[in-house]
């Protein structure tokens, strides 16, 4: 029964990955633009799983604006071109360092949210300190002392 | 793209990559090959390949194949160049270097 079901998705789930790439590929610069979309369907085809066949053509909507980010950038540096020092490697460049801007933004999002914990906890931490005060403990101490 | 000798961000995926291509110099991968090796996600991947090719260090052609007697699409086929070559090699000689000092 789940087979069939997923054999009666699969064209559909097709559809939608090869659309995927098909949007991501008209994205990137003119010049890659049609190559891409050939590269990357054709690439699709080797993946067999539906799951693994998604994250692909996910991942080529993510590659799309790595690729128009750093077509971009190497735009805005061709007037002037910096020549290559012979036999010098560049470990890191400028703009990202030694983190991919994958990297990067998964670090910035894990720093949000470790943010966003601690401010939690600071919050709730200052607000039991108010409610337990020292003069309401007296007052339960009291509270008990009488017969 | 030029293909001029050009400096080449080192991320860890950039020389996952390169090693995968250094294995057997000669031979020419596809990105899935590439990703069947490496593991690395195709959003990471293509740009990598791209930069690579900008930069002179590989060179990339499409698969000579008939896709109907094939039965698949053609495929991207990427290689290292003599400068590539030279490069990553020096690339995992300073690596070396660094950490044996």
């Amino acid at each position: 029964m789940s087979q069939r079901n997923e054999r009666s998705t699969q064209p559909e789930f097709n559809g939608t990955t090869q659309w995927l790439i098909h949007h991501a590929a008209r994205r990137t610069p003119s010049c890659l633009s049609a190559r891409l979309e050939e590269e990357w369907l054709a690439d699709l085809e080797s993946r067999s799983s539906p799951a693994s066949r998604l994250r692909f053509a996910v991942g080529c909507c993510w590659a799309t604006i790595v690729i128009v980010n750093d077509h971009s950038r190497g735009r805005a540096v061709a007037p002037s071109p910096a020549p290559a020092t012979k036999g010098f490697i560049t470990l890191a460049d400028g703009n990202f360092g030694y983190f991919s801007l994958r990297s990067g933004t998964l670090f910035l999002i894990l720093g949000l949210q470790a943010a966003v914990f601690c401010g939690l906890i600071a919050t709730l931490a200052h607000a039991r300190g108010q409610v337990t005060t020292p003069r309401d403990i007296g007052m339960t101490a009291d509270i008990r002392a009488v017969p | 793209m030029g293909k001029k000798e050009a400096s080449v961000r080192m991320s860890l995926q950039t020389l996952r990559v390169l090693e995968a291509f250094l294995e057997n110099p000669t031979e020419q991968l596809a990105g899935a090959e590439v990703h069947q090796r490496c593991g690395i996600a195709s959003g990471t991947l293509y740009p990598i390949l791209l930069r690579l090719e900008s930069a002179g260090w590989f060179v990339s052609q499409w698969e000579c194949i008939d896709p109907s007697t094939a039965g698949r699409p053609r495929r991207r086929l990427y290689r290292l160049t003599s400068m590539g070559l030279r490069r990553a090699s020096e690339v995992f000689a300073s690596f070396n270097r660094g950490i044996l000092a």
